[in-house]
């Protein structure tokens, strides 16, 4: 049967071994439940990392309020470098331990993607939240939750009435 | 069989603009016991070393610049190697997103694009470990269209996060 006369079938459904079964034959079968060492092993390399982790993040946060003012004027290259550095932190912060952190730097970085022209009391505010959250100030989830329900209606008062862009 | 036996045969490459975040992802990867790990910069990068390495799985961040997580998603299962010989190594090769848009636009953009797995950020060690596990351990369900060959583009994909969803 050439190309004209193959049925014009809309889908093909294929079934292809898992990695682990081309790997170690088909007899594997997958585990049920995860295994506590491996957890461990993994938990220890995030406490070594973490100490790190955390001289690096202050340095981050500090960073951010230098881009502020030059961001809110316009200027391309320091708002890539907040949202690049906020987009950092919102990535690891939770997993070293700051998840009130990263819920700052998310709600900054969604601001930034969703607003062409940007506020600086939005931003100085943000980046506030984070570092009174690192110093351990305001990193109760619900005062968190709180200050991010504060950081929406600033957001909403300083754009009343203009589209985001996102 | 147990799970770092398995581990130490993967070939995993991640992809992502953050340094910081390839390098823990890296040493997680590592202490979970995983035998080769690969790391690209960009989603250019990510699909040379695709295609000149055949890793088992990959691991890409979203957003990257100029190629992000979604287009190099869709050249891989496309079988564009950009040395344009056609002869990539294995197109249907799971492919776990990790990205901090875990809104609904962003996945369905991520499972389109032939994304076989979504992890919101931050990550957290147990759910890397659960995912990579699932990605290598779960057959691999793949539909093949004229347009389109990846898992099921219909599928409902769901972020897996660490913690509740954070607010948008």
């Amino acid at each position: 049967m050439n190309d004209a006369q193959t049925p014009d079938v809309p889908a093909r459904f294929l079934r292809l071994p898992s990695v682990a079964e081309r790997k170690l034959g088909p007899d594997f079968t997958a585990p049920v439940r995860l295994d506590p060492r491996v957890l461990d092993q993994m938990q220890d390399t995030i406490r070594e990392l973490t100490v790190k982790y955390s001289e690096n993040l202050k340095v981050q946060v500090g960073s951010l309020f230098s881009f502020i003012e030059p961001t809110a004027a316009g200027d391309a290259e320091a708002r890539n470098q907040l949202y690049s550095t906020a987009h950092e932190i919102r990535g690891l912060a939770g997993t070293f331990g700051y998840p009130t952190v990263g819920r700052f730097a998310h709600s900054l970085c969604a601001y930034l993607e969703n607003y062409k022209s940007v506020v600086s009391t939005v931003m100085r505010f943000h980046v506030e939240a984070m570092y009174d959250a690192l110093q351990g100030r305001g990193a109760d989830d619900i005062l968190a939750s709180d200050t991010l329900a504060s950081l929406d209606r600033l957001i909403a008062l300083s754009h009343d009435g203009e589209r985001s862009a996102g | 069989m147990t799970d770092r036996e398995l581990f130490a045969r993967l070939k995993i490459l991640i992809v992502d603009d953050s340094a910081e975040m390839r390098n823990v992802l890296a040493a997680l990867l590592e202490s979970m016991g995983v035998g080769a790990i690969l790391s690209a910069a960009s989603g250019e990068k990510g699909l040379e070393l695709f295609c000149s390495e055949a890793p088992d799985l990959i691991i890409t961040d979203g957003s990257m610049r100029p190629m992000d997580g979604y287009e190099l998603t869709r050249r891989v299962r496309n079988g564009e190697c950009p040395n344009g010989n056609g002869d990539c190594h294995d197109r249907d090769v799971p492919v776990l997103m990790i990205s901090g848009h875990v809104g609904p636009e962003m996945v369905r953009l991520a499972r389109d694009n032939g994304v076989t797995d979504y992890i919101g950020k931050p990550i957290m060690a147990a759910t890397l470990y659960e995912r990579v596990l699932a990605a290598v351990s779960k057959p691999i369900h793949i539909v093949e269209t004229k347009a389109y060959r990846g898992p099921s583009p219909r599928r409902r994909l769901v972020p897996h996060m660490s913690i509740d969803p954070l607010s948008e």
